[in-house]
């Protein structure tokens, strides 16, 4: 069942991810990546991790994926007309795909090699457990975090702001 | 999953002494921003409570250093009390203070917002305090993004100006590629080993599960951390950012985060990535961390002094001189990778600390006379800006030739006996490449001195067409040049009382883990 499963999600994120390079409308291949990021989730349920797959939809298919249908709908950008003089770049790229499938190769190799460990339990994925370790072990490094988001508020207030002095660097001689 | 007991949950094991010293800094960065809030502008009163909280955490830190026993450890060995974490953090507030009074004339001058620059500076050194005392994978990557957001900001500061603009685009760009390399990395090395924690990684590394995630992750926060310190094929952003971002974020930058990335680079390698009697994995990441690194020293000598000698912009010339001080204190870290015992490694670490120290200290006082001597927005940045400057303002000219006679290394000065105890471990290992590494790293000692005495050269005997009034010396900075001109004889002279002071540290806790057990 969980195999059936995994086949239909995998295909289904593959047919978007093909469907997100294919399209030439900036717009459709961002819908189509909110597919692939749908269909991985539903692989992270199947996989006992709720509170990843929670994350990857809230953060990726919403939020990071909100912000750039936002930018291609305000920039108004037209459908991609051909690049010919980037034509170096498709080898360039199928290059790096050829490395990235000998990489996941050599994973799949390593591992079988290896041999597998089983998950000691599998409350490892859940939310509670996650939460409980944040809010136990994990405690200072919560703290932290606090500090690194209220400092990046102030440091985005301050990049934003208008200035008061616009021409500050007119600069007269002395 | 109902029975949620009290007893099942982990103990936090919180420890508030240990951290006491960033505690205290990041509740006076909260206090500030909300009374910045209410009386906006306030340069005096902002820069006098940072100073009032960098003195606290620093008393703090005396009371830690005194007895870093009872409170060697908390947060589940989250925070670790060692030579690595006292030493710098001992930099660190240092920096912080000094960057916060040379400052003052450009916050002054360009009506930049006291209070929010004042609480970015305090995060800032929180960031880099829990980058040296975090011995946990997850506390050295927060610590080093509170640092950097911070820092990203500060170089952008200047928002009229487009140099500015530039380097904190450059910087955030390449800085965030960065830190993606340096999790990367550490997820690879958490799943080889099973734990975040540094002390842990070291005990398993012998029996690491993927030995080749080992060393992939080990190659990729190599690059991590090359890029935060600016090593060699990891330096390029450095010219850039270093010559568009304020003069004092300039200094800050250079003796502050560097020193902080070297702190957890150490714990990280030194620490983290031993050599293993047995491991054959472990062996063999230990030994190419080494080789790497030292043919990174090697390069990054070589490369920062000789593209130094062609710099026209005296930012830019610092800039590479950074670069270059970086590989020296690289030559130190190598020799505490192939020390013999601990004491030896210990020490080892001390130097690069204490090298740390005395560069900070004569970079923060060269960069406080640049920003005097470069007026309103940095214009005049040129060597050809100082011609001639010399003798129609002496104070300056004169303290200015002192720090570049330390960043040379000069007998006497804070810069030579630094060098000498970066060098002195790698060269007793005996190894070859180890040998041929300090070698180059002396023979650019010596190229150095082109490009630091020609800045002297041209204050002293360049004729100036154009008329040139001395600029004033306010109290504050007067304030920082006599401590940084003070501190670069004294640690020149007195240097033993400083490696005493750090390797007492690292005595201590050695005698208590022999003696548990």
């Amino acid at each position: 069942m969980v195999t059936v499963l995994f086949y239909i999600l995998a295909g289904l994120a593959i047919a978007c991810a093909i469907s997100c390079v294919y399209h030439k409308n900036p717009l459709f291949s961002a819908v189509s990546l909110i597919g692939v990021f749908i269909s991985l989730a539903c692989i992270y349920l199947t996989l006992s991790a709720p509170f990843i797959a929670v994350t990857q939809i809230l953060v990726y298919a919403g939020a990071i994926m909100v912000l750039v249908i936002f930018v291609i709908m305000l920039l108004n950008l037209d459908e991609d007309s051909p690049h010919t003089n980037l034509a170096y770049l498709y080898g360039f790229g199928g290059g790096l795909g050829v490395l990235l499938i000998g990489q996941a190769l050599f994973v799949f190799y390593a591992v079988n090699r290896a041999g597998q460990k089983s998950v000691e339990s599998t409350a490892a994925g859940q939310t509670s457990s996650i939460g409980k370790a944040m809010y136990t072990e994990y405690l200072l490094p919560v703290e932290i975090v606090g500090i690194l988001l209220l400092m990046a508020i102030v440091g985005a207030m301050i990049m934003s702001r208008r200035l008061r002095e616009p021409s500050v660097a007119a600069s007269s001689e002395e | 999953m109902n029975t949620f007991l009290l007893a099942d949950l982990a103990n936090p094991n919180v420890v508030i002494q240990t951290v006491l010293p960033e505690m205290i800094l990041a509740v006076t960065g909260i206090f500030i921003m909300v009374y910045d809030s209410y009386v906006p502008g306030k340069q005096k009163v902002t820069a006098t409570l940072s100073l009032i909280g960098l003195a606290a955490s620093a008393v703090a830190l005396y009371m830690l250093w005194v007895e870093p026993l009872t409170f060697a450890s908390g947060f589940n060995g989250m925070i670790l009390t060692d030579v690595i974490r006292l030493s710098f953090t001992a930099v660190f507030i240092l920096v912080a203070a000094l960057t916060i009074l040379i400052s003052t004339v450009w916050v002054d001058n360009e009506k930049v917002p006291a209070g929010e620059y004042h609480v970015l500076v305090l995060f800032a050194t929180v960031g880099m305090m829990f980058m040296a005392s975090g011995n946990d994978m997850v506390i050295i990557f927060l610590g080093l993004e509170t640092l950097s957001i911070a820092t990203y900001v500060m170089a952008g500061m200047r928002k009229t100006d487009l140099r500015s603009n530039e380097s904190a685009m450059k910087y955030f760009i390449l800085g965030s590629y960065a830190s993606a390399f340096l999790l990367y990395g550490m997820a690879l090395i958490y799943g080889a080993t099973g734990s975040t924690n540094i002390t842990e990684i070291a005990a398993s590394v012998g029996s690491a599960t993927f030995p080749a995630l080992l060393l992939v992750g080990g190659a990729l926060l190599l690059i991590g951390f090359g890029f935060k310190v600016a090593t060699v094929p990891f330096h390029v952003w450095t010219p850039d950012v270093y010559e568009g971002a304020p003069t004092p974020i300039t200094g800050f930058m250079a003796a502050g985060p560097k020193a902080a990335g070297f702190a957890s680079f150490l714990r990280v390698f030194v620490l983290g990535f031993p050599l293993v009697a047995g491991g054959v994995a472990a062996q063999y990441l230990h030994e190419s961390w080494v080789t790497a690194l030292a043919v990174i020293a090697i390069l990054t000598t070589t490369v920062g002094n000789f593209a130094a000698i062609v710099q026209n912009n005296v930012k830019r010339m610092l800039a590479y001189s950074s670069i270059a001080h970086a590989g020296y204190a690289l030559v130190g870290f190598v020799g505490a990778g192939v020390a013999a015992t601990a004491a030896a490694r210990d020490e080892a670490i001390a130097a690069v600390a204490f090298y740390m120290l005395t560069y900070a200290i004569t970079n923060l006082g060269a960069f406080a006379v640049i920003t005097l001597l470069a007026r309103k927005n940095d214009r005049r940045t040129d060597f050809e800006d100082y011609n001639g400057i010399g003798f129609k303002s002496p104070v300056l000219s004169f303290t200015l030739s002192l720090f570049m006679l330390s960043l040379l290394g000069l007998p006497l000065t804070a810069g030579f006996i630094g060098k000498v105890l970066v060098f002195r471990p790698a060269l007793e290992a005996g190894q070859t490449l180890l040998t041929v590494m300090v070698v180059v790293a002396v023979v650019n000692t010596a190229v150095s001195a082109y490009y630091y005495l020609r800045l002297i050269v041209v204050m002293f005997f360049k004729e100036r067409n154009t008329d040139w009034i001395a600029p004033k010396i306010p109290a504050a900075v007067g304030v920082a040049l006599l401590v940084t001109v003070l501190g670069v004889f004294y640690f020149g002279l007195f240097s033993n009382n400083v490696i005493r002071a750090f390797t007492s540290v690292a005595e201590k806790p050695a005698v208590s883990a022999s003696n548990s057990k």
